[in-house]
């Protein structure tokens, strides 16, 4: 509307002559389409930019739950790393796509057909000429689209593996530093990143082709109406629609014609949008696509004693042998449980199991989960945090005192009178660094507070030293003979000595020892 | 401001390094530019001189019009947007990549530089993807924030100059405004959106570490029954996050709105100004025409501005934290070891060492000698300070409290260079890069004979694996050596070692990942190797005294202090 009300005005002022203050309502007309034409802009890009965030939001969710669900034996034979870049940044990678490239998807079919329709209501050769090109335009769009597409593909694959060079380096500085190599390897450095740069720009050489052709359309697109609306009105044409061309109607086209090619234009500058989203959709679902392992839902126990049953339980995993076989165990409320074997023969898994971390491949595996089960493996795990968040993981609700109350217990006391905030110290990688020891002393206090009746814990001591391994075994044995099951697999003879049931796993049978 | 300024500063003089490119960069987008603006007003100019010629040849007066220069003209436009483009494209992108290898030239200069404490506390964190984005980030600088608007500012002031021609008031105007909506979009648009972009890049580091969180407790969360708990700090922050995403959006949707409403009326007023003079006959119909087109058309320098210039936090975070890197590298390193030839000794003198943070030491009061060309082997469960102690030795870590003296003198101001030649370390995570295994082998000697590599194999029981490899030498390790087994990679490792010629060396879990046959095998290489060298072995336990041979004292760390009385 703007354009074409400009050319009407154009051609009235130049024209029809008339002075301009007899058209001060065209004026102040077209002042109110440029502002309304800016709002509705406003109202479509802020809802576009809603709508992807809302979609982020949504998808960042499903992920987050995709992985809880996948659980923790899953989890441990993953990158955490490529995990977070997974739900941070590949998600903001899909931003483009929602936000830009598809609207922009929509706006190529519409408004081109309407901009058609005016310029055809103005004048049909006009209009003929570019619907003639119009067919060229899906063409365009594919070629266009193949470059970019093999122009993304390429870029990404050099591009990531160009990161990998450098991070590659970066990773082994220590080494590059202990040899005196680090000069040398600067030097790689760069010569890697040039390197990458005249090989891509071969491959960009062509791929900007496509886009120059499209360009080159929209130009000869305006360079023809130019000339044609010229020569019209001239009168060097006299056939079809041309000898009624006006200044008005010429001006029109002219100013629609590269309009017609713009939103094809805005759509190819988008196309890394897409790759990029695609990219990080695949990895995205990737994840979504594997397979649960948790138990979803556990079936109680039969016997009322009775808190774990496993019911001829088989475990294997894929492309290895069967690891346990016809598991039947049955553990009672009470029971202190001493599980003893090699590493690799399944101690693990059968935690696992009975944690509910997954489901086994046979047989029936029955969980009283009605209250908490406290675990603890030989890597506590520290967040990011204060050490009220980290007690509170097993705990949300507990006051302070509760908190003080605990990490005495697990022996920290002298620990926590030593920081200056006390429980709103921040710990782990970004605050104070905690001693292997002290970190599973952190994860006793955990067990303390949870209130768990039933503690699993996968050889808690194996990488403490001998003193503070007596001490975190006594503490643990003292707080099952309060009336609590405890499940461990251990090499310490102690354990084995104060359990009143003794398992061991050999060659992938679980078989009971007797006391 | 003055902050503000010195941290970018170091990233755009790296630019401006290569300002010949910048210029013609910046030419050649400027170029485009003018050449879409001609295109459109030369083809407005034509139609409205072509409907006046006819409209005065229909009334039969004598009118003429050159039709072949304009016309030519057009065409030259026609092709000179598309050629200009296409080159613009090229060059700017060819600048990128060239200063994509200088940035990382230089950050990699500044990690190089990094102590042992620095480099540990970085590696533990999800620092490595952020550095490559990071440093991706202020490669864009060029490509948004420096070209686009140096290139629209000049094509306003041209534009300006061109209409001054025949309407000076109207291109007073122009210029005036158009210069204000330029500094809006740029400085304005910069400030505006700082505090929300610079927030954005910290709401996603909060959200990985959230993350991360959630996949390390994974097992606590689940038994504890207390994801509900975790994901609802997750959602806390999400829609925190969300906020502050939506206000930027918001701007952004505005400042775009803004910029087509203020360059609609200044197109309209033009036209008003125009048509002013146009009834005063001070101008033509054509010229007019040409003058409110060229304006119709400045939107496009404009349009990509104020969502680039909003992102600028981001960027300046960027930049804060790479200058991150390149800190306390103040030490000078002045002493030189002697000749080392003869081994050296070591003496620790009540040598404490506290990690930066940590609450408790992570060595206390060590105080121990070991004599030149003696071997020890050193206890203790991981956690009990065996790489520190490493560490110390080196120089590469400076103690707490105490001395260390090697050969009589203070590691830690010993050079780099001179570090190398004198130490040598196995460490305990084996660091091989991706590329092949000679490739490997050579960054310990790039001199090497290939003779002297195959003898380095041999004495880690690997030529003959390598033998039988169909490129030999040649085969790849993989990333992080991933393609070899485990134990492989570490005698790969120790190979590599076993080239240089170190008077101290430290074995941080030499045999691990071996089966015994090997182990004897490396063990026996490594005793001959090490005469005439001082020789720590840094062990789990000790399995087999017979890995040992010559091994006169055995030391023991126990939750950071040294037990020195117990011998083989």
């Amino acid at each position: 509307m703007l354009v074409v009300g400009l050319a009407w005005l154009i051609d009235q002022l130049v024209i029809s002559g008339r002075s301009p203050s007899t058209l001060v309502p065209v004026f102040i007309g077209l002042i109110a389409v440029v502002l309304l034409r800016s709002l509705f802009q406003a109202l479509q890009e802020s809802c576009s930019a809603q709508a992807s965030l809302r979609i982020r939001q949504y998808a960042r969710q499903v992920l987050l739950d995709r992985m809880a669900a996948l659980g923790p034996v899953w989890l441990t034979r993953q990158q955490s790393g490529a995990l977070a870049t997974q739900s941070v940044e590949h998600i903001e990678a899909l931003d483009g796509y929602f936000s830009r490239f598809h609207p922009q998807l929509r706006i190529v079919v519409a408004l081109p057909l309407l901009i058609l329709c005016v310029v055809g209501w103005f004048d049909y050769l006009v209009a003929f000429f570019l619907l003639l090109s119009a067919p060229l335009i899906p063409l365009f769009m594919a070629l266009v689209g193949i470059g970019a597409e093999r122009l993304n593909r390429d870029q990404f694959m050099a591009v990531s593996r160009l990161s990998a060079h450098f991070i590659d380096r970066v990773r082994g500085m220590t080494t590059l530093q202990l040899f005196g190599h680090t000069k040398a390897a600067q030097q790689d450095v760069w010569y890697a990143t040039d390197h990458y740069r005249r090989l891509s720009m071969r491959t960009l050489r062509l791929a900007f082709l496509s886009s120059a052709v499209l360009e080159f359309f929209a130009s000869v697109a305006i360079a023809v109406v130019a000339m044609y609306v010229g020569f019209g009105l001239l009168g060097y044409i006299d056939y079809g629609p041309s000898p009624s061309l006006t200044l008005f109607s010429g001006l029109a086209v002219l100013l629609l014609a590269p309009e017609f090619f713009q939103p094809l234009r805005t759509l190819s500058q988008h196309y890394h949008d897409r790759a990029a989203a695609l990219g990080a959709a695949e990895s995205l679902v990737a994840i979504l696509n594997e397979h649960s392992v948790v138990a979803s839902t556990s079936a109680l126990p039969r016997s009322a004693q009775a808190l774990i049953e496993l019911d001829h339980v088989g475990i294997n995993y894929a492309g290895r042998a069967v690891v346990l076989s016809d598991v039947n165990v049955s553990i009672n409320a009470g029971d202190v449980v001493a599980i003893t074997g090699e590493s690799g023969s399944g101690k693990s898994s059968l935690l696992a199991l009975m944690a509910g971390f997954m489901v086994p491949n046979h047989g029936e595996c029955r969980i009283d989960r009605t209250a908490p089960i406290a675990w603890l493996d030989q890597a506590p795990c520290i967040l990011q945090g204060t050490l009220a968040d980290n007690l509170r993981l097993a705990a949300p609700a507990a006051d302070a005192d509760t908190l003080t109350w605990a990490l005495q217990r697990a022996g920290l006391a002298e620990l926590l009178s030593g920081l200056p905030d006390g429980l709103e110290t921040m710990i782990g990688e970004r605050g104070v660094g905690l001693s292997g020891g002290q970190a599973q002393r952190l994860a006793l206090a955990r067990v303390y507070l949870s209130k768990a009746r039933l503690v699993i814990l996968d050889e808690p001591t194996a990488n403490l030293d001998a003193a503070t391994e007596r001490v975190v075994i006594q503490a643990l044995l003292e707080w099952a003979k309060e009336g609590r099951t405890l499940v461990m697999a251990t090499h310490h003879p102690a354990v084995v000595v104060a359990a009143n049931r003794h398992f061991q796993c050999r060659s992938g049978q679980l078989v009971e020892v007797a006391i | 401001m003055k902050q503000f300024y010195r941290d970018f500063a170091p990233w755009l003089k790296l630019l401006l390094r290569r300002r010949q490119r910048f210029f013609v960069g910046a030419l050649l987008v400027w170029v485009t530019l003018l050449a879409g603006l001609s295109l459109l007003g030369l083809s407005g100019w034509f139609i409205v001189s072509c409907a006046l010629a006819g409209i005065a040849l229909a009334a039969g007066l004598p009118a003429s019009l050159d039709v072949y220069v304009p016309g030519g003209g057009i065409r030259f436009f026609a092709l000179l947007r598309t050629v200009a483009r296409y080159m613009e494209r090229l060059y700017n992108h060819n600048t990128v990549l060239t200063l994509l290898a200088d940035l990382r030239y230089r950050v990699f200069g500044d990690l190089t530089r990094l102590d042992d404490a620095s480099l540990k506390r970085r590696r533990a964190s999800e620092w490595l993807s952020r550095l490559t984005s990071d440093i991706d980030n202020l490669d864009n600088l060029y490509l948004r924030l420096l070209i686009p608007p140096i290139a629209a500012l000049l094509t306003i002031l041209g534009v300006s100059a061109f209409i001054a021609i025949w309407l000076p008031v109207a291109a007073a105007v122009v210029a005036v405004v158009l210069t204000l909506l330029w500094a809006i979009v740029t400085v304005g648009y910069g400030w505006l959106g700082f505090a929300n972009s610079y927030q954005q890049v910290s709401d996603q580091e909060e959200l990985r570490r959230l993350v991360l969180d959630q996949v390390q407790a994974s097992a606590e969360l689940l038994s504890y029954q207390t994801q509900g708990w975790h994901r609802q700090k997750v959602a806390q922050h999400e829609a925190q996050t969300f906020n502050n995403q939506q206000r930027l959006a918001i701007k952004s949707s505005v400042g775009n709105a803004f910029l087509s409403g203020v360059t609609g009326c200044l197109l309209i007023a033009t036209l008003w100004i125009g048509s002013i003079a146009l009834s005063a006959e001070e101008v033509v119909g054509p010229i007019l025409v040409m003058a409110v087109i060229a304006v119709l058309g400045i939107n496009e320098v404009l349009v990509l501005l104020p969502a680039a210039f909003l992102k600028l936090g981001s960027s300046y975070g960027a930049a804060q934290r790479l200058n991150a890197l390149n800190v306390n590298q103040s030490v000078t390193k002045v002493v030189e070891l002697p000749e080392n030839s003869k081994g050296h000794s070591l003496q620790f003198d009540h040598v404490s060492y506290t990690y930066p943070e940590a609450v408790s030491p992570a060595l206390i009061n060590l105080h121990a000698i070991l004599p030149a060309r003696s071997r020890v082997v050193i206890t203790g469960v991981s956690g009990s300070g065996k790489s520190t102690l490493a560490s110390l030795v080196m120089g590469r870590t400076a103690p707490t409290n105490g001395v260390i003296h090697v050969a009589g003198h203070s590691p830690w101001y010993v050079s780099p260079e001179d570090r190398a030649e004198h130490f040598a370390l196995l460490t305990q995570q084996t660091d091989l890069f991706d590329g092949t295994l000679e490739e490997n082998l050579r960054i310990a000697k790039p001199s090497a004979t290939e003779e002297e590599l195959w003898q380095a194999l041999s004495r880690v029981a690997l030529s003959h694996w390598v033998q039988q490899q169909p490129k030999q030498l040649l085969t790849h390790v993989g990333e992080k050596g991933q393609q070899l087994s485990g134990g492989q990679a570490r005698r790969v490792a120790l190979a590599r070692l076993m080239l240089r010629n170190p008077a101290v060396v430290l074995l941080d879990e030499p045999f691990a990942g071996v089966d015994a046959e090997t182990a004897r095998h490396l063990a026996a290489s490594l005793d001959q190797w090490l005469v005439g060298r001082t020789a720590i072995f840094l062990l789990h336990q000790i399995d087999d005294v017979a890995l040992l041979p010559n091994v006169a004292y055995q030391w023991r760390l126990d939750e950071g202090r040294l037990i020195t009385d117990t011998t083989v």
